[in-house]
């Protein structure tokens, strides 16, 4: 199929934006990447091989039906009153493998990964990967996130796991 | 000799004086390697051990693979319906018989030199038997596998015992129990376990995290920005009721609630629930109310409970239903998984409802789990201070009861002591009596066993 380079590079720079923002703690520019019914998943490990693939009757890591889940993440790490966000990890994204699977009219899937590394100033450093798969729509000319799944790899870890470690 | 100088050092590690209202356990019980070698042999060893939840182990050949303290083993159903329990390690040379954590397989075959076995344990092929073991005599059941000598199920809740010698489960159990029971008699069609789970480890102590469970003075401190979280939230979106709201209430601690020592190291909680009606059991309050006692009903709908039964199962009747397993991998590291359990066949609002708030608090990528395991890290670091080396558990010691109070009776469960307010810390002399009491007693050595 042939892409379009523009749309190509757009997507790309949207998934880009949104990681730097999460390292860059600009919470409410990151939320403003994503459109306002956006559904944000992190499935568990139904087993050694599988994830949950039922947001609605399995167990999710994360699952946040609209961007107000998002926003209440935000609030517990700006309220300085969540012990396991005093102090915030430091964290830096690297995302890679952009590919841009399906733009069927406004409708854009794409897939990326993306290893994060984290350093925990209790624990030292800790790598985290995950698998995105986005959903991206346009919302008054700007592409936005509608959807994002987020499998992610590790299992067994230490310390908590908050959206700005995925 | 030297045994009986390392269980004084034990002995001495738990200051109980009652009379002067002191209780104190000496930190070194999370740090010390020997106080953890100690636990494995004397505790998880040789008493009883949760190992999974029945329907994790449904039909004839399934399997579920877990520890009993350091020694790998498995359940299996078996085709008659009962459970039995082997050492996961094949009879020839020892490696894992199970690929998966959770499986089923009649027959178990050693990937690695191809012995087979029977889910009952039977060794039933030897590759090359012919060759390898030509001699007459030659009796392959002496590669049968090693039962774990005890298996026994309280309604779906499966224990395993490495020692033949514990008593019936129902017996150790004991007032731990009826807390089961108000689990179990939510659903006529039983329980599952949901799929999906997390597994994470905790750089702390495994002691840590079974108190964590049943504390219920953490919680206006650690737990209210969670309560603020969710307050934000229904304001922000005008949740006024539903299943989507937030049983937010019990948080700041300020509704009638209790705490019990249930006797054999079990400890349990409970708090009022000041929003019983967004909880996902309320839709069945009719029929509940139609086929149990009014008191067992009242516990049921507006009673959130938590219960840690000895040494490595907790189970939750909270914000949302959960057996939380521990376990122990180092003084300072534990493994800890946790389920959602669910009545069979409940509505899916009501099922949605309770997955959505057990992914709100209960999870390391949750809202309150996570602040959780910070804060026990914390405590785990601090232990490590030796000049200031006594954990105070002597809260609430002016208001405890001994035996149950009206509240218990009124269900009909005996516990060892009773508390007016989860805040107390009494249960704690129960779990720290218990655990001296085993750390202490004599055990068949490893070599006689």
């Amino acid at each position: 199929m042939e892409k379009d380079n523009g749309l190509r590079q757009e997507v790309a720079e949207l998934i880009y934006r949104e990681a730097t923002l999460l390292d860059r703690r600009r919470w409410d520019d990151w939320i403003d990447l994503y459109t306002a019914d956006a559904v944000y998943w992190v499935p568990a490990w139904k087993n050694e091989e599988e994830t949950t693939d039922d947001p609605e009757t399995q167990l999710n890591m994360i699952y946040l039906r609209n961007r107000g889940g998002m926003e209440d993440r935000i609030f517990r790490i700006e309220s300085r009153d969540s012990y396991a966000s005093v102090p915030l990890d430091r964290t830096v994204h690297v995302v890679g493998n952009v590919l841009v699977e399906n733009a069927a009219g406004d409708r854009i899937e794409a897939w990326a990964n993306c290893v994060v590394h984290v350093y925990s100033t209790k624990s030292g450093p800790t790598t985290r990967a995950s698998l995105y798969d986005y959903t991206l729509r346009r919302v008054n000319g700007a592409l936005r996130i509608a959807r994002k799944k987020i499998t992610f790899i590790d299992d067994r870890l230490q310390g908590a796991v908050d959206i700005y470690h995925l | 000799m030297e045994g009986t100088v390392i269980d004084n050092r034990f002995s001495a590690m738990v200051d109980d004086r009652p009379q002067d209202r002191v209780f104190r356990v000496d930190r070194s019980v999370y740090t010390d390697p020997d106080v953890f070698g100690a636990e494995m042999e004397r505790i998880y060893e040789n008493g009883w051990v949760f190992l999974c939840h029945e329907s994790q182990a449904k039909e004839p050949g399934a399997y579920f693979a877990t520890e009993i303290g350091r020694q790998p083993v498995f359940v299996s159903r078996q085709k008659d319906g009962g459970l039995k329990g082997f050492i996961n390690a094949c009879a020839h040379r020892g490696a894992l018989l199970t690929p998966w954590k959770q499986g089923k397989a009649t027959v178990l075959t050693c990937r690695f030199h191809g012995w087979s076995f029977g889910c009952d344990g039977r060794c039933i092929r030897i590759k090359n038997e012919a060759t390898g073991f030509p001699q007459k005599d030659f009796d392959r059941s002496r590669f049968d596998l090693t039962p774990v000598p005890r298996v026994e199920s309280y309604r779906g809740f499966v224990f395993g015992s490495l020692n033949a010698e514990v008593p019936r489960i129902t017996d150790y159990l004991g007032a731990a129990a009826k807390w089961i029971d108000l689990i179990v008699e939510q659903s006529p069609g039983g329980l599952e376990v949901v799929p999906g789970s997390s597994t994470y480890t905790i750089y702390g102590n495994w002691k840590m995290q079974v108190e964590n469970a049943v504390d219920g003075y953490h919680v206006s401190t650690v737990h209210r920005v969670f309560a603020a979280t969710v307050r934000n939230r229904e304001e922000r979106d005008g949740i006024s009721g539903g299943m989507g709201m937030t049983e937010g209430g019990r948080i700041a601690g300020q509704v009638p609630s209790g705490a019990y020592d249930l006797g054999n190291g079990h400890m349990s909680i409970w708090a009022t629930h000041t929003t019983p009606e967004v909880r996902p059991i309320y839709l069945q309050k009719e029929r509940l109310e139609h086929e149990l006692p009014a008191e067992d009903v009242k516990w049921i709908l507006t009673r959130g409970r938590n219960l840690a039964v000895f040494p490595n199962v907790m189970i939750m009747d909270n914000p949302s239903t959960q057996i939380r397993v521990v376990k122990p991998v180092a003084p300072d590291r534990a493994e800890v998984t946790v389920y959602c359990i669910a009545p069979v066949g409940e509505p899916a609002a009501a099922r949605a409802a309770r997955l959505r708030k057990f992914e709100d608090f209960y999870l390391t990528f949750g809202m309150a789990t996570s602040d959780d395991m910070a804060a026990l890290e914390d405590s785990y670091e601090g232990s490590r201070a030796r000049l200031n080396r006594w954990n105070d558990i002597s809260n609430g010691m002016a208001t405890m009861i001994e035996g149950p109070d009206e509240d218990a009776k009124r269900l009909g469960f005996t516990p060892a002591s009773s508390n007016i307010d989860w805040q107390a810390e009494t249960l704690y002399l129960g779990f720290y009596r218990r655990w001296r009491q085993m750390m202490t007693a004599s055990v068949a050595r490893d070599d006689q066993r």
